[in-house]
């Protein structure tokens, strides 16, 4: 392809191979977001080869290549990928675990609509959205929308909105499987996007599993979940409700301007919708116990 | 330790937001590692933290803290150099 329209938690992402760009081949997770439309929030033009960021860039931030095992966070690169500045536009230069070889750098900004990325080490085809840069984009989508990615499961139960928010090992999986087996609707178990749109907020998700299809629920409830012996709710309010939200985002800290966007964005959020902590047996007892606290 | 003459003000290296009568705090980082340090201030540490202006020095907030809460000499001033020193990463003290 060489051109096609991604909807992606309400984003319209337009990618297009440039003159000297690869055939573009979206993996398939993707493939129930393509969407026919002229228009576009952001325009990706692709390029095909290696890109040299000014030697002057800055280094802003940098993440290191961390795979989890059995409760374990192990470091195996790091540099996984880097975001530099220089002047008005970001670069983030990254490689890729799925293919030794190849590399990318983004050109872009978050005044403009319109970005450029050259993908180096592949042959005339590539998906131009292979992770991690997926994440990377639609994160920076958040930040220029005032939005907020967050490690959360999302379920639809009886037009009840419900996200459950942790890091890996507290139980995102498996709650969002206890209300799918109830015949809630799983928005997703793993990463969400949370927006408001004319004052109502909306959890997204995004195609992380070749099997994800496109959905949204409102949101009603925020639940910071953990295991535990017995079902137990505690709200949270204020600086802490704030402050344990965040702890689960996914955020670049590296400039003063985005961190004060973004503890307004999650601020307005804890105000408009309730938040607790859910420590939680692992069977269907939570959601009797929940049901019966909302 | 602090000498109470030392003049104390933020450090740009961290963002605050009032939340009610608390602050949160989030540290400016290079490294998605170092992620995980947001901060909460309680009702005496938000206190403590609206004094750092760059003009106050310890003593001066010693005694706002004393008066504020009619609390002894002798905790007010642990407090005080408990909280600069947990935040010192976020201040400069001169």
């Amino acid at each position: 392809m060489l051109n096609y329209n991604l909807q992606i938690a309400g984003y319209n992402i337009r990618i297009e191979s440039d003159q000297d760009g690869p055939d573009l081949v979206p993996e398939e997770r993707f493939h129930k977001n393509i969407i026919r439309s002229a228009d576009y929030d952001v325009l990706i033009r692709v390029h095909h080869g290696h890109y040299i960021i000014p030697e002057e860039a800055e280094r802003l931030f940098v993440a290191p290549y961390i795979i989890e095992a059995k409760d374990m966070k192990i470091t195996t690169r790091d540099n996984f990928w880097s975001v530099y500045r220089y002047q008005s536009s970001l670069f983030i230069c990254t490689n890729f675990p799925a293919d030794k070889n190849k590399t990318a750098v983004l050109k872009f900004s978050l005044l403009m609509r319109e970005w450029d990325l050259w993908i180096d080490g592949t042959g005339n085809s590539s998906d131009p959205l292979e992770y991690p840069l997926d994440g990377l984009i639609l994160y920076y989508l958040t930040v220029i929308n005032g939005d907020i990615m967050i490690h959360a499961a999302g379920v639809n139960i009886a037009g009840q909105g419900f996200l459950f928010s942790g890091i890996s090992g507290k139980g995102k999986t498996t709650i969002a499987t206890i209300f799918g087996d109830s015949g809630a609707r799983i928005i997703h178990d793993d990463r969400l996007i949370i927006r408001n749109i004319n004052s109502d907020y909306y959890m997204f998700n995004t195609p992380v599993r070749r099997d994800d299809s496109p959905d949204k629920s409102h949101l009603h409830r925020i639940f910071l979940i953990e295991h535990a012996q017995v079902n137990k709710i505690s709200p949270l309010s204020g600086a802490k409700a704030v402050t344990n939200v965040i702890a689960n985002c996914i955020q670049h800290n590296y400039s003063s301007d985005m961190i004060a966007r973004f503890l307004g964005s999650v601020s307005i959020l804890c105000s408009a919708i309730p938040v607790a902590t859910l420590q939680f047996k692992p069977d269907r007892s939570v959601i009797d116990h929940l049901l019966e606290y909302v | 330790m602090d000498s109470l003459n030392s003049v104390v003000s933020r450090s740009p290296s961290v963002v605050t937001r009032k939340t009610g009568n608390e602050y949160v705090l989030v540290p400016v980082t290079d490294n998605i590692a170092d992620m995980t340090s947001v901060y909460t201030l309680n009702e005496t540490g938000t206190f403590i933290w609206e004094l750092i202006d760059g003009e106050k020095n310890i003593g001066d907030i010693i005694n706002a803290l004393i008066k504020e809460y009619d609390t002894d000499p002798d905790t007010a001033k642990e407090d005080v150099l408990s909280f600069i020193s947990k935040m010192k990463k976020y201040l400069v003290v001169k």
